[in-house]
């Protein structure tokens, strides 16, 4: 798995960030899930808590897919600047 | 309200000078050999590492949408106003898929706007244009909206808004308007990404300071929403409903969900926002600046929250009133009755700042547009580096006074508008643009026409949306019935957009018309080279990404 000048992406951890990150979106998008003011966090009704609750959840989520998609640098800066970069990313691209 | 508070004046004059100062100190920050290449002026080198791009987007991002819009909107309507806060929520994970995509393929073909890459995919010019102009045109509302964020607190401080002679009235926003536009125009992206640090430390005081004091103030959170929620219920008399409610309600989940997710879609096509991209040093820059941004978010929910403290202040209620229903001095008015001066006028100043940086930004972006989409491409295809910047640097100040011009021409009563409106427009360009990060599938004039239907039918449906209870008026809401829904319009013509653009495709692929030459290769989209910056000698390519000699950085 890991190359001399660049470690692949394997598949499957773009999936998996794919899927956490849409996690993150619809739980935002579906309102009905926290359209509500019960169960009260302290004096927060429902609707608020959740989406202020759910903010540092998604930048979580956020953080793990940046830790699942990183591909280390490889190249020296005195590289000229269009690069041959290795494998393409799956599931970015097509 | 009429009276002029020295204390909190003074304050937010001093702190005005000091950003002023930075502003032009920025010209020398980082300064490269060769100042004069939009590069430098358009995107600060491209040189911003995790800890500048941060505080740069964070400060595109978080404006007076942030501290005026949106509690006005809170402090007028409840719950519906929080779609903001599921907004800020849903557009990271969103953007963190594409933006390292565009980033290398930018960095890789020196790209400076969204429109030259479009040019760059698609070979076409028409669409490339049509890229420039939505988003010249889109950002106009949105640094409307900054200015109408100055002018709510110039209101209250008693220096603008309530005199007599128009000129009299608007010459401090004038003035701040003047200073804004003379240090973008010789510092470039450089003024805005340094004042964000400043700019950022008011605004985490403030919100802090604020979320912790008030409350105690105000008998707690419990009596807060309950307060809100008395006063959401009472009949607006102009409409005959409740003004809100402190819930949303199911008629309006559709539109809550709509106008957060045609938001977090339409953020990162506008111009600024891109631009903040496009100067990241690195491409995992962008990806870990997507798991730290949201600490931005959790603010502007706390920020959405002060109005209903407002609601719950008699003082800013009969404030308001007293306005003729301004709802945009709700917060200012609520730092001037909770705070001791001084601190109001740390409060105010970090509004008045939080406003003129990303006008900034907006006003570099539109030129950065004109000058490579419309200038260039059109009117001086052999135009150097150097007349580029110029012609940028002049066009910001034309971008300003244009968006002046949408001050005075819309309502104000939910200055939110202004920033949808904005995105009813700039989302017609997600198909092109991200679209074409993926795939050359789409044929080019069908995305031009599936763009035109859009933009015509969006702008249609806004104008025709009359301010609440008023018959006859125009450009008053951003949502409409589509099928039976209460939605953002920005959606429904994204729909639009795209279903014309597939059908379109497929029609023109039978035809065999001219597909457009493809400049991009499949493996520059996950590039990530380093930035050479250009010597005068070589700094005639334009859009080439000519390699220069060995970088100083």
């Amino acid at each position: 798995m890991v190359q001399p000048q660049r470690r692949a992406l394997h598949p499957r951890n773009a999936v998996i960030a794919g899927v956490l990150l849409l996690i993150g979106v619809v739980g935002a998008f579906w309102v009905p899930i926290y359209a509500r003011s019960a169960p009260k966090l302290g004096d927060f009704p429902f609707f608020y808590w959740f989406q202020l609750i759910w903010m540092p959840v998604v930048m979580v989520l956020c953080y793990l897919s940046y830790l699942l998609l990183r591909t280390p640098r490889s190249q020296r800066p005195d590289d000229s600047v269009p690069v041959e970069s290795g494998p393409i990313e799956p599931g970015e691209a097509r | 309200m009429n009276h002029v508070n020295a204390v909190s004046l003074t304050m937010v004059i001093i702190l005005f000078v000091v950003v002023t100062g930075v502003g032009f100190a920025a010209a020398r920050w980082r300064r490269a050999e060769e100042m004069m290449h939009l590069d430098e002026w358009g995107l600060g080198g491209r040189g911003f590492g995790t800890f500048i791009t941060w505080f740069l987007l964070g400060g595109d991002l978080y404006t007076a949408y942030t501290f005026i819009a949106v509690p006005a909107l809170v402090y007028g309507t409840g719950a519906a106003g929080f779609y903001a806060l599921s907004y800020t929520i849903m557009v990271f994970p969103i953007v963190l898929v594409f933006a390292p995509r565009l980033w290398s393929i930018a960095r890789v073909h020196g790209y400076v706007t969204p429109a030259d890459f479009v040019k760059g995919r698609y070979g076409s010019r028409g669409l490339s244009v049509a890229v420039a102009l939505t988003g010249i045109l889109a950002t106009m509302p949105y640094i409307a909206l900054q200015l109408v964020g100055i002018q709510a607190v110039l209101i209250v401080l008693g220096v603008g808004g309530s005199g007599s002679n128009g000129f009299v009235r608007d010459l401090p926003l004038l003035i701040a308007f003047v200073v804004l536009a003379a240090y973008t125009y010789l510092a470039g992206l450089r003024a805005p990404a340094m004042i964000a640090f400043v700019k950022d430390t008011l605004v985490y005081v403030m919100v802090i300071v604020a979320v912790l004091y008030i409350p105690t103030r105000l008998g707690g959170w419990s009596h807060i929403f309950s307060t809100a929620s008395t006063h959401l219920a009472a009949t607006n008399p102009k409409t005959k409903k409740p003004f809100g409610s402190l819930i949303v309600m199911p008629a309006g989940y559709w539109a809550y969900a709509t106008l957060a997710l045609g938001s977090a879609l339409a953020l990162f096509m506008y111009p600024h926002s891109i631009t903040g991209v496009f100067a990241a040093k690195r491409r995992d820059v962008i990806r870990r600046n997507m798991a730290l941004l949201p600490l931005y978010s959790l603010v502007l929910g706390f920020i959405a929250l002060l109005g209903y403290m407002a609601l719950a202040t008699p003082a800013v209620r009969a404030g308001v009133k007293a306005a003729g229903g301004n709802t945009q001095l709700s917060v200012p008015l609520l730092f001037e009755n909770m705070f001791p001066s001084w601190f109001a006028g740390i409060g105010y100043s970090a509004i008045v700042i939080g406003a003129l940086v990303p006008a900034s930004i907006m006003s570099i972006a539109a030129a950065n547009l004109f000058t490579r989409n419309i200038y260039r491409d059109i009117f001086a295809p052999g135009a150097s580096p150097r007349t580029q910047t110029r012609v940028a640097q002049f066009v910001s100040l034309i971008v300003k006074a244009g968006a002046l011009v949408f001050v005075f021409a819309l309502s104000k009563q939910f200055s939110i508008n202004l920033q949808l409106l904005g995105g009813v427009w700039i989302l017609q360009t997600f198909p092109a643009i991200v679209a074409g990060l993926y795939t050359r599938w789409f044929h080019r004039w069908a995305l031009l026409i599936g763009w035109a239907a859009a933009m015509i039918y969006g702008t249609i449906q806004v104008y025709r949306q009359p301010l609440p209870g008023v018959l006859g008026s125009h450009w008053g809401a951003s949502s409409a019935p589509v099928f039976g829904h209460v939605m953002y319009i920005a959606i429904a013509a994204f729909v639009l957009n795209v279903v014309i653009a597939a059908v379109l495709t497929v029609v023109f692929r039978l035809l065999h018309l001219p597909e457009g030459t493809d400049e991009t290769l499949p493996h520059q989209y996950s590039a990530d080279p380093e930035f050479v910056a250009r010597k005068p000698a070589v700094a005639a390519t334009a859009a080439g990404g000519s390699p220069g000699p060995p970088p100083a950085s």
